[in-house]
């Protein structure tokens, strides 16, 4: 296996979508067609289960279609000494991907490594939880510091911070596979967590995020769809009170569109705090049979 | 804009396109937030906020991932389809800081792109498809860029009921929340970012909107007049 690392340029990537393949023209007008047959205001399947990691205040694992998030939440803890009386709680979040999360191995770089593994296809929900302790120590994971601090602003409104004076609580997601939309579901699986933690949440914390490919608005798109879009819209809202926490929008977008995507992003937001509000209750009436 | 200073500058450098699109050049935005700034700032301590800084710079000006809606043409960059591009680098460097840092960074992007010259670049005829190809970097001829299509971003800070537009650090201090709205010449918005942890009402972010719309007009008319006037001046000399 040593003898392998040659000039080979990029690792084996079984999907087709590689770089060779041009943008299909999306003629303006014409509508497109989702890879996975899905209609164009139509979310993926959620799959949340909360518990996944026994050893953590809290945690959730969430999958939605190929995009699998595992966020653990530990505290509330004691702060650090280096840190400064406060009297409202600290937040302090990590998002990492692992070097399996994407096609090519690493987020960034293309490099030939003979431990590759291609894990991801062969993941299923309940393997995967028992699994992730092996692959934290087999692969390093790569930080990524502005999905950390977009999710530490997706959150911060949300928790009641003076409920937990002079301490910190940390939120560390991994993605396990990245299959497009990564941040709006790393937002909602980490609120998932807080949740789970016990942690006095204004509210749950739901996030969407929507594509622009030509004239077409596409909800919660996938890696292929992310990668020909040109305009992104995510939002992370508080379904019950109504309130916006975050929001980011990329491309060029005109007024009507904007109220448009986010009149459909809102509803889905609503929609996906229902789904996760019944895994709540689900997860707290099981043990109790 | 007031007592908040801040340096930005364009360098270029003849660079392999990225393999996803090999038709485009690069660009890339960092902010550097020096500590002449901010005692804070020293170290890893402006760090953060420069990641964030950058970040929304890069979304406000770079558009979506096909290139689409890009304040700069990356098209344009492009020397040999696939093998020779130039990439650019966009750096800031925040020497002041009085409020409202993302306004005045955007604008004195704006303002440098439009006095870059990109030298022209002529390439060897009988290089072979593999191998990389000759260049030729004219020291003669410049392009020049092309700026009407750069967005400028108006920041709306909403302290307790109002909002109010360019705040110094004194009233951001009291703010509950920011949205950052990048609006282009044409009136489309390029880019958003909602700052700060207070939840926000969809309806007044909409609002926002329409306002950033209206104050972006006055600005970019003022700032196109005085780079006009700016580079008048230059000739001159």
């Amino acid at each position: 296996m040593a003898g392998k690392i040659s000039n080979t340029p990029a690792t084996y990537t079984p999907s087709p979508t590689s770089q060779n393949k041009k943008r299909p023209s999306i003629v303006t007008g014409s509508d497109w067609v989702r890879p996975d047959g899905r209609g164009l205001h139509q979310c993926r399947p959620a799959f949340l289960r909360t518990g996944a990691v026994n050893s953590a205040s809290g945690s959730a694992y969430a999958e939605f279609g190929n995009t699998k998030v595992i966020v653990s939440v530990f505290g509330p803890r004691e702060s650090k000494k280096a840190m400064m009386y406060s009297d409202i709680g600290r937040l302090n979040c990590n998002v990492s991907y692992t070097s399996f999360a994407t096609p090519i191995r690493g987020q960034v770089h293309e490099s030939f490594d003979p431990y590759t593994l291609k894990l991801c296809s062969y993941f299923s929900p309940s393997t995967v939880i028992f699994c992730i302790n092996l692959m934290l120590l087999v692969c390093q994971a790569s930080d990524s510091k502005d999905l950390s601090s977009m999710l530490h602003k997706a959150l911060e409104g949300a928790i009641i911070l003076e409920s937990f004076p002079k301490t910190t609580v940390d939120v560390f997601a991994l993605v396990l596979e990245s299959g497009g939309s990564d941040l709006p579901v790393v937002i909602s699986c980490a609120s998932l967590a807080l949740s789970d933690a016990g942690i006095r949440l204004y509210d749950i914390v739901a996030s969407v995020s929507m594509s622009c490919l030509g004239m077409n608005l596409v909800i919660d798109p996938v890696s292929e769809e992310e990668s020909y879009q040109d305009g992104n819209l995510m939002i992370t809202c508080m379904p019950s009170r109504n309130e916006v926490t975050q929001m980011t929008v990329t491309g060029e977008w005109s007024t009507p569109k904007i109220h448009e995507a986010m009149q459909i992003c809102l509803d889905a937001c609503t929609k996906l705090g229902m789904i996760m509000r019944s895994c709540l209750k689900e997860a707290v009436s099981a043990p109790e049979e | 804009m007031g007592a908040t200073d801040v340096i930005a500058s364009v360098k270029a450098e003849l660079g392999k396109p990225n393999a996803s699109h090999p038709d485009k050049g690069r660009v890339s935005i960092y902010v550097d937030c020096s500590p002449t700034a901010e005692p804070t700032f020293e170290g890893r301590g402006g760090e953060e906020l420069s990641i964030e800084l950058s970040t929304a710079l890069q979304r406000c000006l770079l558009g979506g991932k096909s290139g689409a809606g890009a304040g700069i043409d990356l098209s344009s960059l492009s020397i040999v389809e696939g093998k020779v591009c130039w990439d650019i680098y966009i750096d800031g460097l925040v020497v002041s800081s009085d409020g409202n840092l993302l306004d005045a960074l955007g604008a004195a992007i704006k303002a440098a792109l439009s006095n870059t010259a990109i030298p022209k670049v002529e390439v060897a005829a009988n290089a072979s498809s593999d191998e990389q190809p000759e260049v030729d970097v004219s020291d003669e001829e410049f392009l020049q860029f092309d700026t009407t299509g750069i967005p400028v971003i108006i920041t709306l800070t909403k302290v307790g009921r109002h909002y109010i537009v360019d705040a110094t650090a004194e009233e951001e201090s009291q703010m509950s929340s920011a949205v950052s709205i990048s609006v282009n010449r044409q009136g489309r918005i390029c880019g958003l970012t909602k700052r700060g942890g207070a939840g926000l009402d969809p309806s007044i972010i909409l609002d926002m909107i329409s306002v950033a719309k209206h104050v972006s007009e006055q600005l970019i008319d003022k700032l196109d007049s005085e780079i006009a006037a700016a580079e008048a001046c230059d000739e001159e000399l």
